[in-house]
């Protein structure tokens, strides 16, 4: 192989394994220049895999922010707010209270016209009857 | 990193596990968003997007994969949606490679040394395309079939690019290659 075509290979032969390996080898053997040129490619190669643990610093607040999206996080920062903040307890029974109310008016209402319309005639139950 | 046990009270939907977790890899996530990503604002939304996932895939993470692969490739999925958002997937997969360096003049380091810190520029300097793709597989280790499968492309395209990538910061960082003796 001619010092061309090894070059052409460098981007892959510096991952590590050779292929083609002993042509490659016995190129690199004889030629000191892409020796070299392999050596600094698996010297950038190295590099890239050892920034995995060069760790960019995250803004300042970055974890609050995270564990804030948290979904059982946000329940449960939701319920620790309304039993330390006696006004919002208020507002929250409140609210409760006032469904609760709500709900039994709707029941009520719902019972008394359904008791009017079944004592009311009904057209075409009269008509069965006197067919009957 | 993260233990058994405590992927384990994840599962059990321990949310104090969960968080424990969100500590112990945060600045990994952020980091990696960041080298994918390239904006410190956007690495933050990717981050939190990528925690969303790991809080919804925990109870099908299958132990047998590594958590910090498997956590890499939720980080690398966040990205990419957010990329696709950000501006069209076709432009990221056929960007123009845009010289945004002369790959004939070097950063100054030491000869066949390289600084962390000038890699870590080098990286952000390359086109997305190939920064997003050489990011993945040399730093963070996963499988050229994997990144395809992220990016909709043959394992064919992303070796390409790595390869492109790895020649680009070869050159910023030590130079181009000595006159050929054959």
């Amino acid at each position: 192989m001619r010092c061309g075509e090894i070059r052409q290979l460098m981007p892959e032969l510096s991952e590590g394994e050779l292929h083609e390996a002993g042509d490659v080898e016995a190129h690199l053997a004889g030629c000191a220049a892409c020796s070299l040129e392999l050596a600094r490619y698996r010297t950038v190669v190295m590099e890239l895999t050892a920034l995995r643990d060069v760790l960019v610093e995250p803004p300042a607040g970055f974890l609050g922010r995270v564990l804030a999206e948290v979904p059982d996080r946000q329940w449960r920062a939701l319920i620790h707010r309304v039993a330390s903040d006696d006004r919002l307890q208020h507002a929250v029974f409140s609210l409760g209270g006032a469904a609760v109310g709500a709900t039994a008016i709707a029941l009520l209402w719902w019972r008394a016209a359904r008791r009017l319309t079944e004592g009311s005639p009904n057209p075409s139950g009269a008509h069965e009857t006197e067919t009957a | 990193m993260v233990s058994r046990e405590l992927l384990d009270a994840c599962r059990r939907g321990d949310p104090s596990a969960f968080e424990e977790v969100v500590r112990l890899t945060h600045r990994h996530v952020y980091t990696q968003a960041y080298r994918l990503v390239g904006d410190r604002q956007e690495a933050e939304d990717v981050a939190q997007d990528a925690y969303l996932r790991v809080y919804r895939g925990l109870a099908g993470f299958r132990e047998e994969a590594q958590f910090e692969t498997w956590l890499y490739r939720i980080v690398a999925n966040a990205a990419i949606t957010h990329l696709r958002r950000r501006r069209s997937f076709g432009d990221l997969l056929t960007e123009t490679e845009q010289l945004s360096f002369d790959p004939a003049a070097p950063m100054e380091v030491a000869e066949e040394t390289v600084d962390r810190d000038a890699l870590a520029r080098a990286l952000e300097e390359l086109p997305l395309s190939l920064r997003s793709v050489v990011v993945l597989k040399d730093v963070y280790g996963l499988s050229a079939r994997e990144i395809g499968d992220e990016f909709g492309i043959s394992e064919g395209a992303v070796k390409v690019r790595v390869h492109r990538a790895r020649k680009r910061l070869k050159e910023r960082l030590l130079g181009p290659a000595a006159a050929a003796a054959t």
